[in-house]
């Protein structure tokens, strides 16, 4: 069992959570005290490895599919005989959750699954709702082994089988119709959360099983929040997301505060020093010092917001407008292509709602294709002038231009005029350059080009404008 | 101390706190691995009476050190009592010893002001050190507990070490207002006391609330229960239904409804902004009778 706790310990950390030496020493502890009754051993590690309650999904997860669904004939195999996996065995796993209070093809009879799901959702039955889960998770079929990197997709196709989108489409009307109030109507969002929740853990399970200890990995590392890409994020990680970078933002501020703190006086100021040695007879008692400035960058965010990049330019522009005081001043534009400021609507807002009326009433985009000359063209000519030569001038975009021309002749200007220009390019490094991106045309221009693609990076890169 | 879990749970009920079996084991392991025990959660839902009724559970003496920004060691651990050394120097003084003896007369035990973590750690009898709201103490004073924590010993210059005769019960609270630094959060076990569920928090009414019937318990806890999942500023906690089922009885009332409820919103609601975001959803949000 101890082996299988540090296995556990290191699935975690792949999963995104650190987890240290001594926190498996007290989960080891902490197991030998409680013994192995399934709802005291879940306790006694979870009490002991999580360290801060956002990370309690992903544990609970983990939990569930290596203790529970991996076959236990993979921990138990040595030597890497991969030969040995008991495919026996797993199949029969597979058929038990298949097979478990199935619906059957007969018993659907006349009312389609979307109808059947309208009901169970209706009247809150669960039990409905998991079968109707296995239901979506048969039509599948077998999956192989590639598939686990679309899980998305799988999930998406899960629910078309079984009429989601065209049930969601009944709730609504019924919901209009009936005047549905909003317990009622919350009761069944959670109805069609657990339904999803439910498929993902099946399709996830189902992979585990057949695929033993390698896909149990990739599902780990999928799941690390810090390292999935920004465009690849759904609305709940966005919210997560959200939510760390309030945290990220916090620490920052505080970091900053203390290392201010500490250096409170800069060198000796020897003009008031000797100045106020004349009180003492020309004996300096009292030391005067400088005081240490602390360098506030003035920023200006030049944010694309077409299509993919638009939650990274949200999470940017979140992140420095939470830790706005450390800068002399923020100005911000959004741009497709056309610029306008947005500045304005941060003023003494809560920056949720000043993040969706800039992104609704700015006039940004034309085509709704990223144009970045034509945002350099009019960014030089009507912005430039106004913008202090002292700032730090940062571009978050992925540089795709839709084969527009390039105007790399403003960009040139506008770097010549601020203190330095920083890109943020939100797709990875081995994309730049291809298709339609050009960030090598203009990368001249920039003092520095960072790939962004996620939380873990995005922390690297905010130490650079500090 | 505690043999089993469910030892502990015994003792717990039968000092009138109610908890789910998960946070018992919990607690247990704190104790058995004699590790600190950090309890997050919303306000209002018991964790620093958890803290109090694991004293009386194991009788030992509780001692509480409540943070508060800008605490310090001075305040924390523990102080020369500067007036009374004065005072015993100016009566030596009078008498003429020299410095040594002076200095051997003032920096005694008896001149030794023992604040809240000192206490702990030289009480003879078992204690249960709570200190309570860590999150509103400075970064400072979080790594000076840490190394508190960690040996459970301090050395005062003058005296020499003192080091704890029964490893103390530590329990430490917060709102989570800062975020801890990760040695801290390493060094403990983690508790997250979440609002009860429907049936936890019906024990609890009809514990605290004597005499309530047993229907108007019901309606009550499913209004607080349904209230907790609105978007709220602040949510109402147990002390809130508590107090709200206590003025309810006062009132009278047999039945909760949509006028009782709108009466006494401000009890359960305590920013003005949740109060009138509620206020005329109530008959929507009342249990169906």
């Amino acid at each position: 069992m101890e082996e299988k706790i540090l296995e556990f310990g290191r699935l975690l950390r792949k999963g995104g959570l650190s987890i240290s030496f001594s926190q498996i020493a007290d989960a080891l502890r902490a197991t030998a005290e409680v013994g192995f009754q399934f709802k005291d051993f879940y306790q006694a590690l979870a009490c002991t490895m999580i360290c801060e309650k956002a990370d309690k999904p992903l544990f609970d997860k983990m939990f569930r599919l290596f203790f529970l669904t991996l076959p236990v004939s993979q921990h138990d195999r040595k030597n890497g005989d991969g030969q040995l996996v008991n495919t026996e065995n797993a199949g029969y796993f597979i058929e038990l959750a298949r097979s478990a209070e199935g619906i059957g093809q007969g018993r659907g009879g006349g009312a389609s699954p979307a109808l059947l799901l309208v009901k169970a959702v209706r009247d809150g039955n669960y039990s409905l709702l998991n079968q109707l889960a296995q239901l979506a998770f048969k039509s599948l079929g077998n999956s192989k082994r590639e598939d686990l990197a679309n899980l998305e997709q799988l999930i998406v196709q899960a629910k078309v089988s079984i009429g989601w989108y065209e049930a969601v489409n009944r709730l609504e009307r019924i919901r209009e119709k009936e005047k549905v109030n909003e317990i009622t109507y919350s009761r069944w969002l959670e109805c069609l959360n657990y339904l999803e929740d439910r498929i993902k853990e099946l399709l996830e399970e189902y992979f585990v099983i057949t695929f033993g200890q390698d896909a149990l990995e990739e599902i780990a590392s999928a799941a690390n929040i810090r390292e999935k890409e920004f465009y690849q994020l759904n609305n709940i990680e966005i919210d997560e997301i959200r939510k760390r970078i309030t945290k990220l933002a916090r620490k920052l501020a505080s970091k900053y505060a203390r290392r201010y703190r500490r250096a409170k006086h800069g060198e000796i100021d020897m003009r008031r020093t000797v100045r106020n040695a004349l009180k003492t007879g020309g004996t300096p008692v009292c030391l005067r010092y400088r005081k240490k400035k602390l360098s506030k960058p003035e920023i200006v965010l030049l944010c694309d917001v077409s299509g993919s990049v638009a939650v990274f330019s949200e999470f940017m522009l979140q992140l420095v407008y939470t830790i706005q005081n450390r800068f002399r001043s923020v100005r911000s534009f959004l741009f497709v292509d056309r610029i306008e400021e947005v500045t304005n609507y941060f003023h003494n807002k809560d920056i949720e709602a000043a993040l969706q009326e800039a992104f609704s009433k700015a006039h940004f985009s034309y085509s709704g294709f990223s144009d970045y000359g034509k945002v350099f063209t009019i960014f030089a000519t009507k912005y430039l002038s106004s913008i202090s030569p002292k700032s730090t001038l940062i571009i978050l975009g992925d540089a795709r231009n839709n084969w527009r021309s390039d105007e790399k002749d403003f960009l040139k200007q506008i770097s010549e005029h601020v203190r330095k220009v920083l890109w943020f390019n939100p797709q990875p490094q081995s994309t730049w350059d291809s298709e339609d991106s050009i960030m090598k045309v203009y990368a001249p221009y920039c003092r520095q080009v960072f790939e962004c693609r996620n939380l873990a990076q995005l922390e690297e890169v905010i130490e650079a404008i500090l | 101390m505690f043999g089993s879990v469910e030892e502990l749970q015994k003792k717990l009920a039968a000092c009138d706190y109610i908890t789910d079996r998960h946070v018992v084991t919990i607690v247990y392991l704190a104790l058995k691995l004699q590790k600190p025990l950090l309890v997050e959660g919303p306000a209002g839902v018991g964790k620093t009476e958890l803290a109090k009724v694991l004293a009386q559970a194991t009788n030992s003496r509780l001692i509480r050190l409540q943070c508060y920004e800008g605490l310090d060691e001075a305040k924390a651990l523990y102080e020369w009592n500067y007036q009374k050394q004065l005072l015993r120097l100016h009566v030596a003084q009078t008498q003429s010893k020299d410095w040594e003896e002076a200095k051997q007369d003032i920096f005694t035990p008896e001149f030794l002001l023992r604040r809240p973590l000192l206490e702990a750690l030289s009480s003879e009898e078992p204690v249960v050190l709570l200190i309570d709201e860590v999150d509103k103490s400075d970064e400072e004073f979080e790594s000076f507990l840490l190394e508190i924590l960690s040996d459970y010993q301090v050395t005062i210059p003058e005296l020499g070490t003192v080091r704890s005769n029964h490893i103390p019960v530590v329990v430490l609270t917060s709102n989570s207002s800062r975020e801890f630094g990760d040695a801290l959060k390493r060094r403990c076990i983690h508790l997250y006391l979440d609002y009860p569920t429907f049936e936890r928090e019906l024990d609890i009414i009809h514990l605290k609330v004597p005499g309530i019937k047993d229907c108007l318990a019901q309606q009550i806890v499913s209004f607080v229960q349904v209230l907790r999942k609105q978007r709220l500023k602040k949510a109402p906690s147990i002390a809130e239904t508590i107090d709200w089922a206590r003025s309810i009885m006062t009132l009278g009332s047999k039945v909760v409804d949509e006028e009782i409820v709108q009466g006494t919103l401000n009890i359960l609601l305590k920013y003005q902004s949740d109060i009138d975001k509620i206020y005329n959803k109530v008959s929507s949000l009342l249990p169906k009778m």
